[in-house]
């Protein structure tokens, strides 16, 4: 099959996508490739031969690894194939395991779709699922939550860090909710393990779904966190060879394990860095735009996450509007997956009309981002919504 | 198998729509329509079309179109207007299936604008 596309090179393009995922670390590669080949580490970690017990330590490397940067025990952490999966093993798995004593669960409709396809799947097995609405800024309303939490509540799922608008839920004060009702706590953690410091050791989180491939890590692998204590469980979705505890069997990635480990280290070590960074780059666009007519902030611009900023602007159509940001690489405001252009059911739910969600662009950037970039990025978005307002007709009278 | 949603001659028609713009005191057209707009001004003389402008909001699509149509009717027969089809554009723009329908409201505004220019009016078709 031969595959046309764009000609360009990613070098050629500005990528600000960072949300949508990450390039790898160049270390992380190294890493890597150097396991893939005869030379390398790259048997099964199953197997108890020399080949797999090098293997192994790689594992438990990795887990180590992961287990700084979030200050937890390393036997507490499952590899997956990432956060999808990793959603999809908390919440079904906690559901089910906990299903003898409730089915009752709380969400937010503003959660990535990774698990609010997973809470609208147990809506269809019988679950009773409460959807809790965000504010206007998309933050999750506490006071609600303590209402909205019963006596066969099970688990609430709430997100730190939200993909579209970078928003950050008060997790410490959320967990604490839960804890007190005996409630299990997940947190979707995609966009914030590596970017934020989590301290699972002081936070009463129960279950944390992490990815790879948003903190400079491969795609394709990822972890959930599995608190140790009573009550807190998952059933497996998957079976088979009996690896990591049976809860999430098959032949474990390891070059992708290795990878994912290495990001975590090289995170632990920069993160402050790369925080001041994306502030700074962050103010710097924000104030390269701001003033166009029409210009709304979907989230928060001072206690957002400040790798994320999301804008809509009135009487722009979207589409138009990202295809005149070429070569600039940035999401829109239709639903998560960028081929279907409906309007973003997050922004919709922070109460954006159709027509303001669908011209919504998120600029994400990241440890590799300058402000050459970001100037860029302010040039093109200005020229572009000024050509496609002086093209665009006048409303008859 | 294509990943690029446009064609080479939609990005063309897109990034450089040379009769986008007005012309003064002639005939036009409007349609307002699943949320898409299109003006179309057309000057005439002697039967012939002399000049075509548009303004669009809408998707690439829309807007390449537009450009597209101006290109290729400029020079031709007023009656070609009410005869237009949207057939020809839909093929050789490469516009996919489920667009269709925003592509049939510029068939609305050209042959509107045909009529308009026959009639010596500036009647505007306005639907929503």
């Amino acid at each position: 099959m031969t595959v046309t596309g764009d000609s360009e090179k990613v070098s050629d393009l500005v990528y600000l996508d960072y949300a949508a995922t990450t390039p790898v670390d160049p270390r992380v590669a190294a890493t890597m490739a150097s396991m893939l080949t005869i030379d390398g580490d790259f048997a099964n970690a199953s197997a108890g031969h020399i080949a797999g017990r090098r293997s192994l330590a790689r594992v438990t490397h990795a887990l180590e690894q992961l287990g700084v940067l979030l200050n937890v025990a390393p036997d507490s952490l499952v590899f997956t194939s990432g956060a999808t999966e990793s959603n999809n093993l908390a919440i079904t798995g906690a559901a089910r395991y906990r299903e003898h004593r409730g089915r009752h669960l709380i969400t937010m409709p503003t959660e990535h779709k990774a698990v609010t396809d997973v809470f609208r799947a147990l809506e269809k097995q019988g679950f009773d699922v409460t959807w809790l609405g965000p504010d206007e800024r998309g933050v999750a309303d506490i006071e609600a939550l303590a209402q909205a939490i019963r006596d066969d509540t099970q688990l609430v799922s709430i997100m730190h860090v939200n993909n579209e608008t970078g928003v950050i839920q008060d997790i410490a004060t959320i967990g604490e909710l839960c804890r007190q009702h005996d409630v299990l706590f997940h947190v979707d953690a995609a966009q914030s393990v590596g970017k934020l410091a989590i301290d699972l050791d002081s936070l009463h989180i129960d279950l944390l779904s992490m990815t790879a491939h948003k903190l400079y890590g491969p795609q394709g692998i990822g972890a959930l966190y599995i608190a140790d204590r009573p009550g807190c469980h998952v059933e497996p979705l998957l079976y088979g060879g009996g690896q990591q505890r049976g809860l999430r069997p098959g032949t474990m990635p390891i070059s992708l394990i290795a990878g994912f480990g290495h990001a975590a280290e090289i995170a632990a070590h920069s993160m402050a860095a790369d925080l001041a960074h994306l502030r700074a780059l962050h103010t710097r666009l924000w104030s390269g735009i701001r003033d166009l007519p029409g210009i709304v902030v979907n989230g928060e611009i001072e206690h957002g996450y400040p790798g994320i900023l999301n804008v809509s602007i009135a009487d722009i159509e979207g589409e138009s509007l990202l295809l005149a940001l070429e070569p600039l690489c940035v999401a829109t405001g239709s639903a998560c997956n960028s081929q279907d252009q409906e309007p973003s059911y997050v922004l919709r739910a922070l109460g954006r009309s159709d027509l303001l969600a669908q011209s919504a662009i998120r600029f994400s950037f990241g440890r590799l981002t300058n402000n050459e970039d970001i100037d860029f990025a302010i040039e093109r978005y200005r020229q572009a919504v000024t050509r496609l307002r002086n093209l665009a007709p006048e409303r008859a009278a | 198998m294509s990943i690029d949603p446009y064609s080479a001659e939609v990005r063309r028609l897109f990034a450089n729509p040379r009769h986008a713009g007005d012309l003064g005191d002639v005939a036009e057209a409007y349609v307002d329509e699943q949320g898409i707009r299109i003006r179309l001004f057309a000057s005439a003389k002697a039967g012939k079309i002399e000049s075509l402008r548009f303004r669009a909001w809408g998707c690439p699509h829309v807007i390449a179109a537009c450009e597209a149509f101006c290109e290729t009717y400029e020079g031709r027969a007023i009656g070609d207007l009410t005869a237009f089809s949207a057939h020809e554009l839909l093929r050789s723009l490469s516009i996919p299936v489920k667009k269709t329908g925003r592509i049939l409201i510029l068939e609305d505004a050209v042959r509107s604008l045909g009529q308009n220019i026959r009639d010596g009016s500036c009647q505007i078709l306005l639907r929503d």
